[in-house]
């Protein structure tokens, strides 16, 4: 049986959007079934057309962080969601977050799923690798 | 040592050399093997990884100047 891996996201600032990706995609290309369940403020990731800041008083220096990993190669945050895709890394949006966020079904990003707590249970209950990054 | 196909992976930075590993492979036919290159630190541990977890043969590695040189043969 195909191993599964699984994330719970909470947060929403730049590196809480960037460790999911670069840890599924990774686990992905391992041959492992990855999910990730954005909720509270991670949810806001799964938005089309986010650019996550940093955090805090670091904001400001969001701009300098992109073009420092430009310059190194290191793939940004929209290439990385292009990658988690075509690798078939599975998001899923917190139902309750999107009521609570005033967030919408079509905010989202394309091939997002909508879940509740027991509907991720189910995929996280029989995972071996379980993340929570918030 | 004789291969089918390279993947010049150096300059990238993971989790890329592994992402784009996994993508070469898929290319590949069964038996065949696949030379990587990779400076990337984390490579020396991470490709040895990957082959245990996907069940590919890592069939030798060296390292020269911080380039990594990795021979996989697909299952």
């Amino acid at each position: 049986m195909t191993e599964k891996m699984v994330m719970v996201v909470s947060e929403g600032s730049f590196d809480k959007a960037m460790m999911p990706l670069i840890m599924g995609t990774t686990a992905a290309s391992m041959g492992m079934e990855v999910h990730v369940f954005y909720t509270f403020f991670g949810l806001k990731l799964l938005k089309k057309g986010v650019r996550p800041k940093l955090k805090g008083i670091m904001r400001p220096f969001t701009g300098m962080m992109e073009r420092k990993m430009k310059r190194l190669k290191v793939p940004g945050f929209e290439e990385m969601m292009a990658q988690a895709k075509d690798l078939g890394v599975n998001f899923h949006a917190c139902s309750t977050s999107m009521t609570l966020m005033g967030i919408s079904e079509r905010d989202l990003r394309e091939g997002v799923k909508v879940l509740g707590a027991s509907a991720f249970l189910n995929i996280a209950a029989d995972a071996k690798v379980n993340l929570f990054i918030g | 040592m004789d291969k089918d196909a390279t993947l010049d992976a150096k300059g990238l930075m993971c989790p890329m050399p592994i992402v784009q590993l996994a993508k070469k492979m898929k290319d590949l036919r069964p038996g065949q093997v696949l030379e990587l290159l990779a400076d990337d630190v984390g490579s020396e541990d991470d490709v040895p990884a990957w082959t245990n977890r996907t069940g590919n043969e890592l069939l030798a590695m060296d390292e020269d100047g911080g380039v990594f040189r990795f021979y996989i043969r697909k299952k």
